[in-house]
C-alpha cells in the first residue's frame, strides 16, 4: 500500500503522556480514598483532600481523557480522511502545550488557586492556556478534514467535530470572569445565573468531553477490531444528530430543586428523559454491529472492552436520566450514589473505550505486536472488578445515607444526627479504597503491557512499514 | 405573547423542523446505498 506519511510519531507521544496523566489520577484517587477513611493522612496545606480532590478530577478528565482523545483524534482523522495531519509542527506544539498546561494546573491547585467551580477550577490563567491548546487542536483537525481524499465523512468524524466545536464554546463561555490579580478571578455571572451556566458546561463537558469522543472511538474501533462494518451509518446520524439536539438543555438536572426558575428545571428533566433515546441508538448499534460476531467476545480481547465499554454507557445513560427526575433526585442527591454513577461513566465507559483504542493503536504506531495479551485479559478483569466494587458499594452507601437523612421520628425531628450517618458509611469506604486499589493494579498491569510492547513486542508485518511513515 | 417569547418559539419551533429534514432526508430511500457507503470505505483505509 502506499505509503502516505502518516504522522504516527504525535499519536505515540499523546498515547505516553496521558497514560502518565491517567497514572497520576488514579493514584490520587486512591491517596483521596484513603483519606475520607483517615483523616490522619491528610498534611495540610498542601495534600489535604480538599487540594488533592481537584486535581485527582482535572488529571482524570483532562489529563487521560483529553489526552487519549488528542492521540485518537490525530490518529482516526488521518486514517478516515486519507491524509497526513495539516500541521506536524502544529501538533507537536499542541503536546507539549498540553503537558505545560496540565502541570501549570496541578502546581497551582496544589498552592490553593481556585475558582471554586467544579471541573472548572483553574484559574484565568490556566483558562487562557487551555483556550489557546484547543485552538491549535481545531484548527489541526479542521484543515485536515477539510483536505481528506474520502468524500463522505465517516460518524466517528461528526463526532469527533461535534466535540471540538463544543467544548470551544462551553469553557469560553463558563470561562468568562473579571481578573482581579494573576491567580484570582470572578465570576462574570452572578447568584443563579452563575450556577446554571456553570452546570450547562457541566454536564455538556460530560456530552461532549466524555461522551462524543468515546463515541467516535467506538464507532471506529469496534468495526475496525470485528472486521465487520457496524449495523447502520444512518441510524448512527440519526442518534448523533438527536443527541446533539437535546444534550444542550439538560445542564439544569444538576440544579433540581434549587432557586433556579421551575421551568428551566422542568426543561432538563424531560430532555434528560429524552436523551435516553439518542445515547440508546449507538448501544444498540453497537449490539446489533456483533451479529454473528458474538463468538469474538471469547477471541479477541479488544472486543470485550468495547463491548463492556458500551454496555456501561447504556446503564450510565438509563441511571443517569432517572437522576434526572425531581423526585429521585430529592432522594439521591448529595449522596454517595452520584460519585458512584460518574465513576461507572470514567471508569467502566471512558476508560475501557479508552484501553481498547490504545491496544488497538499499539501495533499501527510502533509496529509491534502488543507484548501480552494474557495480561491485557489479566488487565480487563481487574479494571472491571475494580469499577464493580466502587460503584456497587458507593451505590448502597448512597441509599442508606439518604435513608437516613430523611428517616424522622413521630414528632418530626431527624431521627439521626449527620455525623451518625457518616460513621454508617465507613465499610463503603474502605470498600471503595479496595475497588481503588484493584482497578491501580490493572492500570498498572497495562502500563508494563505498554512498555514492554514498545521496549521488546514482536515487530508486525504489515505495520511496521506503516509506523516507518512519519515517525 | 411578547417579541421574545415569540422568537424563542419560533427557534424551538425552527429546530424541530431542521431535526425532522435530517431524519427525512437520512432515511431518504433514493440515499440508503450512499447513506450506507461511510461504513464500508472505513473498513479499507489500513
Ligand atoms: C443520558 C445521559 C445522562 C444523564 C441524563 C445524566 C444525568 C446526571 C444527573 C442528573 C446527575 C446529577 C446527579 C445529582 O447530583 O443529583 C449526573 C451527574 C454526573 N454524571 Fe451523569 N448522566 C448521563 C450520562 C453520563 C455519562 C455518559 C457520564 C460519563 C462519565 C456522566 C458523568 C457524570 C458526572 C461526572 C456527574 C457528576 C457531576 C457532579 O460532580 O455533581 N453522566 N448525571
Amino acid at each position: 500500500m502506499e505509503n502516505r506519511a502518516y504522522n504516527y510519531a504525535i499519536v505515540r507521544s499523546f498515547v505516553t503522556w496521558s497514560v502518565i496523566w491517567g497514572l497520576v489520577a488514579v493514584l490520587v484517587g486512591v491517596i483521596v480514598s484513603f483519606q475520607m477513611v483517615e483523616p490522619d493522612l491528610n498534611f495540610p496545606p498542601y495534600l489535604t483532600f480538599g487540594r488533592l480532590r481537584p486535581i485527582h478530577t482535572n488529571a482524570g478528565i483532562y489529563g487521560w481523557g483529553v489526552g487519549v482523545i488528542f492521540a485518537t483524534f490525530l490518529y482516526i482523522v488521518q486514517r478516515l480522511c486519507k491524509t497526513p495531519l495539516w500541521s506536524d509542527k502544529l501538533a507537536k506544539f499542541q503536546l507539549w502545550f498540553f503537558n505545560a498546561t496540565i502541570i501549570a494546573s496541578a502546581v497551582t491547585l496544589l498552592l490553593g488557586y481556585t475558582t471554586s467551580k467544579e471541573y472548572h477550577e483553574m484559574e484565568w490563567p490556566i483558562d487562557v492556556m487551555i483556550i489557546i491548546l484547543w485552538v491549535a487542536f481545531a484548527i489541526n483537525i479542521v484543515m485536515t478534514i477539510l483536505k481528506r481524499k474520502e468524500e463522505q465523512m465517516y460518524i466517528s468524524l461528526w463526532y469527533m467535530l461535534a466535540a471540538i466545536i463544543g467544548v470551544a464554546i462551553l469553557f469560553t463561555v463558563n470561562a468568562a470572569a473579571v481578573p482581579a490579580s494573576l491567580f484570582k478571578s470572578y465570576s462574570a455571572y452572578a447568584g443563579t445565573n452563575d450556577a446554571n451556566v456553570h452546570w450547562w458546561f457541566g454536564h455538556n463537558a460530560v456530552a461532549m468531553a466524555l461522551t462524543a469522543p468515546p463515541l467516535a472511538m467506538f464507532y471506529y474501533f469496534l468495526p475496525k477490531s470485528t472486521g465487520v462494518p457496524i449495523y447502520s451509518h444512518r441510524l448512527s446520524i440519526i442518534a448523533f444528530w438527536s443527541l446533539i439536539f437535546m444534550y444542550l438543555w439538560t445542564g439544569a438536572h444538576h440544579l433540581l430543586w434549587t432557586p433556579v426558575p421551575d421551568w428551566i428545571q422542568t426543561l432538563a428533566m424531560g430532555f434528560s428523559v429524552m436523551l435516553i433515546a439518542p445515547s440508546w441508538g449507538s448501544v444498540f448499534n453497537g449490539y446489533l454491529s456483533m451479529n454473528g460476531q458474538w463468538h469474538q467476545m471469547r477471541d479477541n480481547y479488544l472486543i470485550k472492552y468495547l463491548i463492556l465499554g458500551i454496555t456501561f454507557y447504556g446503564l450510565q445513560t438509563l441511571q443517569g436520566p432517572m437522576q434526572a427526575i425531581r423526585t429521585f433526585s430529592a432522594f439521591i442527591h448529595y449522596t454517595d450514589w452520584v460519585p458512584a454513577h460518574i465513576h461507572m461513566g470514567t471508569m467502566g465507559w471512558v476508560s475501557m473505550i479508552s484501553f481498547a483504542s490504545i491496544y488497538f493503536l499499539l501495533p499501527r504506531i510502533y509496529g509491534k505486536e502488543v507484548y501480552s495479551i494474557p495480561l491485557a485479559n489479566l488487565q480487563f478483569w481487574l479494571i472491571l472488578v475494580g469499577q464493580l466494587i466502587w460503584s456497587i458499594s458507593l451505590w448502597i452507601a448512597g441509599v442508606l445515607q439518604a435513608g437516613m437523612w430523611n428517616a424522622m421520628n413521630p414528632d418530626g425531628s431527624l431521627t439521626f444526627t449527620f455525623m451518625e450517618t457518616m460513621v454508617e458509611m465507613y465499610p463503603y469506604w474502605w470498600a471503595r479504597c479496595l475497588g481503588g486499589l484493584v482497578y491501580m493494579a490493572g492500570l498498572i498491569i497495562f502500563i508494563y503491557n505498554l512498555y514492554m510492547t514498545a521496549k521488546k513486542g514482536k515487530p508486525t508485518v504489515n505495520n511496521a512499514a506503516a509506523a516507518a511513515g512519519r515517525a | 405573547m411578547d417579541l421574545s417569547s415569540a422568537l424563542y418559539l419560533g427557534v424551538t419551533f425552527g429546530l424541530f423542523v431542521v431535526f425532522l429534514l435530517i431524519v427525512i432526508r437520512t432515511y431518504s430511500k433514493k440515499r440508503k446505498e450512499e447513506g450506507e457507503r461511510a461504513k464500508y470505505r472505513m473498513l479499507d483505509d489500513d
